[in-house]
């Protein structure tokens, strides 16, 4: 209890495709959100470690029980092995910004808001122990709070499992100022895989390829050149060009976003509308798709028009946020939430 | 500026009381939700000018997410509070004059569980799944929105079927089993809805299809606490009863001897979990060889498939029609 006030602060943005911390040193890191464990002895050999994460786990995959907590947006409950490996990541991005030692931490995590709304108990229970003390809050509020965007704006959260949405009124969202669709990352990544193997259906690519070629070269609207990506075809590596599918894949978020904004609006006061369509905010990773931003103010001039801008720090936007709340709780605050 | 920390202070201070509550087990405060609807309307008003299909989505749309929500309010309620359960509340089906449009369709089984062995290698696992893809594609193609918990042969817990539901806000569910037993000769329907049993056969049923489920006894107790007297057992009773009718009608036909076993409440995991009106069908016997031989028989499965989805689309037509409160 002597050293409460040096207590490490770390927000966290527990993503389904991507975690991140920031901490209140300074220290900040990204790790890919895969956990994975050793299938065997044999295996536990190989790789020499007991556990691994991010982008190694993802390249020893042959060998690991590969888990991506939070995928579709939900812990899946009733197994252990994911539960663990919510609780392992967060105990990984902590260890990261040397919150391990001696110091307290307090932890801030942000988490998708479905995820949120079905199952916080759950999720605290599952969390129990990674830190001090600990808040959970959904995704796209620690967006908000870190921008200050806290009054008559809209967040557009485009991660991998699931795209949040949230309408700030200058109060906590409720449920209803809150929506979240399976329409994301990952759900773009099959369509352009289904797209692909429609057109080369001898192609042989992985999902993983998939989503590089999109963080890649996604895009909305015009090209700026053709895409071609090189595939195994019988065996040889093969060019091939996809500027077509991918163009058609990353169009094919716009209306289900479009309509959950708008859907979203008509709950607004109306009074305010005006202020909240000229006050868009896109997060997340899809929010670096070239022309998304555009293409979602072309279709708001149906409805007198707004603005959409894109944050400048996608991948640290949640987990400042989450940093931002954490260091503003104050000490009697975290006294409350033992974790 | 002094506004904005202000404002901020509320915040945290929200964010603080909301977490502690959580940490304590308490439940969510729902909603007023008279508010939106208020305001809703006044925007429509005011977006007269807007493309009609695009208005025209946008009133349905949120309609219908209106009523999910709404109607979810209970369960979850319930789901979340192990400590201070309140009071449990009847709701008027009246409430929810809307239209169905989202099915999750629950082939049940599947992967580690394969469910009642059927003859020729076959189990109840690949039946359900085969129907439940035929079924998908009829539903499909008269215009409903399918969610299917599960697309292959893969293991899936019943608690993470029914949070499936619950996230992408389902309208109905509907669960396809087989059944079996040792007397083999016996052949029947049955569907089930939530509720009550005091049937010593139907516990033993419920038993089976309730392992590797994923939840705890004191989880499934919590579960059924907020339940019994929710709306979803009226609904969901008539939904059972349109879908029997469909499925004693197609498959009792041509099979005089398979006996209409009838509707009956019973406390199927599933059912309790998901938080929209659900049936389970139970739609023959796998133990009897003659319904075994028939399930091969992709025609037939098809049959099956169809009565369901016309048993479906009875309750659906039944509960969009003006004034309609389900009476199917
Ligand atoms: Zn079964």
């Amino acid at each position: 209890m002597t050293k409460k006030n040096e207590a490490l602060r770390v927000g966290i943005d527990l993503g389904t495709s991507r975690s991140s911390i920031s901490a209140s040193s300074g220290a900040r890191h990204v790790v890919e959100s895969y956990v994975g464990w050793p299938v065997d002895t044999v295996a536990r050999k190989v790789v020499k470690k007991s556990i691994l994460f991010g982008r190694e786990a993802l390249d020893n995959r042959s060998m690991l029980e590969l888990h991506r907590p939070l995928e579709r947006g939900l812990i899946k409950e009733g197994s252990e092995k994911d539960e663990a490996a919510v609780r392992e990541l967060l105990r990984h991005l902590i260890s990261l910004v040397g919150g391990a030692d001696d110091s307290r931490v307090f932890a801030v995590v942000g988490v998708p808001a479905e995820a949120l709304r079905v199952s916080r108990q759950h999720l605290r229970n599952a969390v129990k122990g990674i830190a001090d003390a600990l808040m959970i809050v959904s995704e796209p509020f620690a967006v908000a709070y870190g921008m200050d965007a806290l009054l008559h704006t809209m967040i557009v959260d485009i991660g991998a499992g699931t795209t949040d949405f949230c309408v700030m009124n200058g109060r906590y969202p409720t449920e209803d100022e809150q929506r979240t669709l399976t329409h994301a990352g990952d759900w773009l990544d099959e369509q352009l895989a289904t797209m692909v193997r429609t057109r080369q259906p001898d192609a042989q690519f992985s999902i993983h390829m998939v989503r590089e070629w999109k963080e890649r070269w996604g895009f909305v609207g015009e090209p700026k050149g053709p895409v071609v990506v090189t595939v195994q075809v019988a065996g040889k590596p093969t060019p091939l060009d996809i500027t077509a599918e991918m163009r058609r894949a990353c169009e094919a978020l716009l209306p289900p976003i479009a309509e959950t904004m708008l859907d979203l609006l008509a709950r607004v006061e109306p009074e305010y509308q005006e202020r909240v369509r000229n006050n868009v905010i896109l997060a997340g990773g899809g929010s670096q798709i070239p022309g998304l931003g555009d293409a979602l103010e072309k279709m708001l001039l149906d409805v007198g028009g707004g603005k959409v801008r894109t944050v400048d720090d996608p991948v640290f936007a949640g987990s400042n946020g989450s940093l931002a709340l954490a260091l503003d709780a104050s000490d009697a605050d975290w006294e409350q939430l033992p974790s | 500026m002094a506004g904005l920390e202000r404002l901020k202070r509320r915040l945290v201070s929200e964010v603080v009381r909301e977490n502690v509550e959580t940490l304590h087990g308490l439940p969510f405060r729902p909603l007023p939700p008279s508010r939106t609807r208020r305001v809703r309307l006044g925007l429509l008003r005011g977006l007269s000018l807007v493309a009609a299909p695009t208005l025209l989505f946008l009133a349905v749309s949120a309609l219908s997410t209106d009523r999910a929500e709404r109607a979810g309010i209970a369960p979850r309620a319930a789901l979340s509070g192990p400590t201070t359960l309140p009071a449990p509340r009847a709701i008027s089906p009246a409430a929810f004059p809307l239209a169905v449009r989202k099915i999750v369709v629950d082939p049940g089984h599947g992967g580690t569980d394969p469910g009642a062995p059927a003859s020729g290698g076959l189990w109840e696992k690949d039946i359900t799944l085969d129907v439940a893809q035929r079924l998908r594609m009829l539903l499909g193609e008269a215009g409903f929105d399918v969610v299917m918990t599960r697309e292959r042969d893969e293991t899936v817990s019943l608690r993470e079927r029914a949070q499936l539901a619950n996230f992408q806000r389902g309208d109905l569910f509907v669960s396809i089993h087989f059944n079996s037993l040792p007397t083999r000769s016996y052949r029947g329907i049955e569907t089930y809805h939530l509720g009550p049993t005091a049937d010593p056969q139907v516990e033993r049923l419920a038993g089976a299809e309730n392992r590797a489920s994923g939840y705890s006894l004191a989880d499934f107790r919590r579960l059924l606490e907020g339940v019994y007297v929710h709306v979803r057992q009226t609904e969901s009773k008539q939904l059972a009863e349109a879908v029997h009718q469909g499925l004693v009608e197609t498959l009792v036909k041509g099979n005089p001897a398979i006996r209409d076993s009838g509707v009956k409440p019973a406390p199927f995991l599933v059912l309790v979990a998901t938080e929209m009106p659900g049936i389970l069908a139970e739609v023959s016997y796998l133990s009897n060889d003659e319904d075994a031989r028939l399930l091969k028989d992709p025609a037939y499965r098809q049959e099956i498939a169809r009565a369901l989805f016309q048993g479906i689309r009875a309750y659906a037509d039944a509960r969009s029609r003006p004034g309609g409160q389900g009476s199917v």
